[in-house]
């Protein structure tokens, strides 16, 4: 089967700071990755760079999404094309409800796949169904978005998102930073309804913890802006007892 | 106002009341001249000058009919039909001038052939929308009375394409509830307003200014009895050359007394906000609340905001803030859309429309607050589709 998403040899920087060194990846359809790694090496960053946010360039190397470079494709583009960035740090959105802005990316990603725009009825059918099950009540819909939100709920709202909008590829940037547990098991939760067949993860994070939730088929770990060892699931429990001191060491002897 | 004079001697023998008394009144404004620059007051807004500035805006319509409002025209200062209501009283102009202090007030009283002559005793279930129409400088004086306990929505919808200057009296009974809905889209307005606020009443002012050459509001808002309340918001939709300045006055009177003022100006191009707020405290007036919170979103380098808030506090033991924060559009809420699957005008579109919209929601009548949001919707769509053909 051919890769979903297909990173080969990424250069890619920050304002002509290069932080990602020729990292490659592949992620079939129905698969959950986990990237791992210490701080600063560059997670976040292949986050954005995948998701197209200004500022964030691509020096060498490529991104193949279904066969079709990213590179040059704006961010709503990617968005249209069924890629999704669940934010480490959702932006809060005053004077906007979250019902309104969901419902305006909804539509503008239906548009953009020549899809008719949903009525108000079945909108609100849909984001009430899909909001309850993932225990927000629904008043978090009329509420300004993400503003006044506990961590719990702007993540919470977040995975809101990604079950509205169905993408191929969900990437989770920290998704578990700044959960207790409760939150961290909703959100999990949340999370593996959506896995399918045909539909990639990225799950980023730093603690093997959101793991025990979200059960990866293939581990990675990041250091220094590359990928410097992938394995099962098995690795990530590995990390929890060693570190990534190892890596970090690694990285730099490279 | 070289030709006021022209015009008064033109039109004298046609205005109600004392012509002498108008006469007086129009020799003070002469001699004064319309403000400039050295006033403080006007440090911001250069009025010569900016009402040689073309305006060519067209008002968008607005749909009031669906709140089934009391509607009432004021077409180049002279009321049409006026309506009637349970709880409303209207009385016709009434014949006399009133020498006031500075240029500005005593060309009102000089020259105001019409006005507002409101007493509301009750509980008004319907809006009172009070439109300023046609294309001839206008001067219009308004007194609006609420008895206690008296409840009324006010819109001040001036669409009039020429000068105007309205000066509006407004006194509320104890417990008595208004709101004042300001809504300009073009033009020249100098508007001065001059609110008394007893024990227990609350007085709304809500502003939106979407066009127009000069758009000056200022407001002396005097809380005279404890438990009295004052709210002013005011959103700015600025582009071209665009020119609001919101002007307040807060006279916390009383003790017990609380204020909650909030200016939020978008601007581009070459437009500019002023927000100049004074908050005083007397000396007697413990236990005040008062929040002054100036905001605004620079989408061009040309645009210009200036804020002055100012306390004056007598009293020991207040909470007052204020708080100024002017910024431009925040780039990951436009990336955070954008990855939503927005394009860049729509997302644009979304987050100028949520910063207004933080004005729009003290407005209590839902009815109302959707045919404003309406407004801005098409106001920044409008401003959009400018941008993409210039």
């Amino acid at each position: 089967m051919s890769a979903l998403l297909d990173i080969q040899n990424l250069h890619a920087g920050v304002e002509g700071t290069p932080i990602l060194n020729g990292l490659s990846l592949s992620i079939r359809p129905g698969e959950v990755h986990a990237i791992m790694g210490p701080n600063g090496s560059g997670k976040s960053t292949l986050s954005y760079v995948l998701a197209g946010k200004d500022g964030y360039n691509v020096s060498q190397g490529e991104m193949l999404f279904n066969g079709t470079s990213l590179a040059d494709m704006a961010p709503e583009e990617r968005a249209i094309a069924g890629l999704f960035l669940a934010f480490q740090y959702p932006l809060e959105i005053p004077g906007v409800t979250n019902m309104t802005f969901l419902k305006t990316s909804l539509n503008a990603i239906r548009r953009g796949r020549g899809e008719d725009e949903m009525d108000a009825a079945s909108f609100l059918r849909l984001a009430r169904e899909k909001s309850r099950a993932l225990g927000m009540n629904d008043d978090m819909l009329k509420r300004q978005l993400n503003v006044g939100f506990s961590g719990g709920e702007k993540k919470r709202n977040e995975i809101l998102q990604m079950a509205m909008l169905e993408p191929k590829l969900a990437i989770l940037d920290e998704t578990d930073s700044g959960l207790d547990i409760d939150a961290l098991k909703t959100v999990a939760d949340g999370v593996n309804a959506l896995r399918a067949p045909d539909r990639g993860m990225l799950v980023i994070t730093h603690y093997q913890r959101l793991l025990d939730f979200i059960k990866p088929d293939v581990v990675h770990v990041m250091a220094d802006g590359k990928i410097v060892k992938s394995g099962g699931p098995e690795l990530a429990l590995e990390l929890e007892k060693s570190g990534y001191a190892e890596y970090i060491g690694e990285a730099v002897n490279a | 106002m070289l030709e006021a004079k022209t015009y008064f001697d033109r039109v004298s023998d046609q205005l109600p009341g004392d012509v002498e008394a108008r006469a007086t009144a129009l020799a003070a404004a002469e001699a004064a001249g319309l403000p400039t620059r050295r006033q403080e007051a006007w440090h911001y807004t250069d009025v010569a000058r900016l009402l040689k500035n073309p305006d060519s805006a067209a008002a968008l319509p607005v749909d009031f009919e669906s709140l089934d409002p009391l509607m009432m025209t004021f077409t180049n200062g002279r009321a049409e039909a006026l309506p009637e209501a349970t709880g409303l009283t209207l009385a016709p102009f009434e014949t006399h001038a009133e020498m006031a202090e500075g240029a500005v007030l005593n060309y009102n009283a000089a020259l105001a052939q019409d006005g507002l002559r409101a007493e509301v005793s009750g509980a008004l279930t319907q809006a009172l929308v009070v439109t300023t129409a046609g294309d001839a400088p206008t001067h219009l004086h308004h007194k609006i009375t609420l008895a206690p306990n008296a409840k009324a929505v006010l819109v001040d919808n001036h669409m009039s394409s020429a000068y105007t200057n309205a000066r509006f009296d407004i006194a509320l009974g104890e417990s008595a509830e208004l709101t004042l809905i300001r809504l300009q889209q073009a033009g020249y307005q100098i508007g001065t307003s001059h609110v008394t606020v007893a024990g227990d009443a609350q007085f709304k002012s809500v502003a939106l200014v979407t066009g127009g050459a000069l758009a000056r509001h200022e407001a002396a808002v005097t809380l005279s009895a404890p438990g009295a309340h004052a709210q002013l918001h005011s959103a700015v939709i600025g582009r071209g050359k665009n020119h609001a300045d919101f002007t307040y006055i807060i006279d916390h009177e009383a003790a017990n007394t609380s204020s909650n003022t909030s200016a939020y100006n978008v601007l581009d191009e070459a437009s500019r906000g002023v927000f100049q707020g004074k908050v005083i405290v007397r000396q007697d007036a413990q236990h005040v609340e008062a929040e002054m919170q100036t905001r605004a979103m620079m989408l061009s380098d040309g645009a210009e905001m200036d804020a002055k808030p100012e306390l004056e506090i007598f009293a020991d033991d207040v909470a007052c803030a204020h708080g100024s924060a002017i910024g431009e559009l925040d780039k990951d809420a436009l990336f955070f859309l954008r990855a939503r699957g927005l394009d860049e005008a729509s997302a644009r579109h979304l987050l100028v429309v949520g910063f207004i919209e933080q004005v729009l929601t003290h407005i209590d009548d839902e009815a109302m607050a959707k045919a404003l949001r309406a407004l801005v919707a098409q106001s920044v769509s409008t401003q959009f589709t400018n941008e993409e053909g210039a």
